[in-house]
């Protein structure tokens, strides 16, 4: 697919997805080793059955590792001034999630040229996990 | 009746006790690997240096990493960690947002201080969720704050 530079980025322009998942348990142990965050909820599924809840569920932070790379992979991370997400729903395992972007704004801040991106991650059956944005560098 | 919630509001305004963390090759590695990530500047030191950077570069998410280890740094001193500060309760804790602004990027090799400020408490709902927020700094001796980082946790009651 044809793709866009940063320094020719406008308004409405959308970068390429980002495909991860089904998530499986694997993944969120190997997470939870890899990130340090030990929360059992994620991890153990006597915890989470103690907790009243039916099953574990994802870190937002993974999917939140992926949706940034929809920024990264097309603007390089050398590029990137900022990077945040609310996490607007549970991601549960096996869900396949869609990671999509599309520039929002271009504007000067401290003489550099910045694209915002918004992006967003989409559960196979339509449900937004994640709404974010990503401010790069256009040159 | 005013909601009390689970956090120890008290602590607001509270700072962590400064800790140094080391980054290490093998952890971005892994971190990156299973975050799915392909550019070799996350695994290759060869990929790393021909792109200018004198070691392997950190994945923008890898401020989880520093914290993770700032926790532990913290334990080992016997002092809180930031959740341990506000009283985060694992029965009922969600992570509401995240958002980093970078200054500059980490890299492999790099020992940077870290701490985390209580910035506030709120409620929603009626006190169904209440919330805290965190402002947490990663700096370099040399290079100065590379991460400011806000994040705000909800406990998600009743």
């Amino acid at each position: 697919m044809s793709q866009i530079h940063p320094a020719d980025a406008r308004p409405g322009d959308t970068l390429p997805d980002l495909c991860f998942g089904p998530i499986t348990r694997t993944t969120l142990a190997l997470y939870a080793g890899a990130s340090g965050d030990h929360n059992p909820i994620h991890i153990d599924l006597d915890f989470a059955k103690a907790a009243g809840l039916p099953d574990v569920f994802a870190h937002g932070m993974l999917s939140f590792g992926v949706l940034a790379q929809v920024a990264t992979r097309w603007c390089g991370a050398e590029r990137l001034r900022g990077f945040g997400a609310r996490f607007v729903s549970i991601t549960q395992v096996h869900d396949r999630i869609t990671c999509a972007g599309r520039v929002t704004e271009r504007f000067e801040r401290d003489g550099e040229t910045l694209l915002r991106v918004a992006l967003v991650a989409t559960a196979q059956d339509g449900r937004q996990t994640l709404t974010g944005h990503a401010l790069v560098a256009a040159s | 009746m005013a909601p009390t919630g689970l956090f120890d509001r008290a602590t607001k305004g509270q700072t962590t006790t400064p800790v140094d963390v080391e980054v290490e090759r093998g952890r971005i590695r892994f971190f990156a690997g299973v975050l799915g990530e392909t550019d070799p500047i996350y695994t290759s030191l060869a990929a790393a240096r021909a792109k200018g950077y004198p070691d392997l570069v950190a994945p923008p998410s890898f401020f989880m990493v520093l914290e993770a280890m700032a926790d532990q740094a913290l334990a080992l001193i016997g002092q809180p960690s930031s959740s341990q500060l506000v009283r985060c309760d694992f029965n009922h804790l969600l992570h509401g947002d995240e958002h980093y602004d970078y200054s500059g990027p980490v890299f492999a090799g790099d020992t940077l201080t870290l701490t985390t400020t209580v910035v506030d408490f709120y409620d929603k709902k009626g006190g169904a969720l209440e919330f805290v927020t965190l402002s947490s700094m990663a700096s370099h001796a040399k290079r100065g704050v590379l991460i400011r980082a806000t994040r705000n946790l909800l406990h998600r009651l009743g």
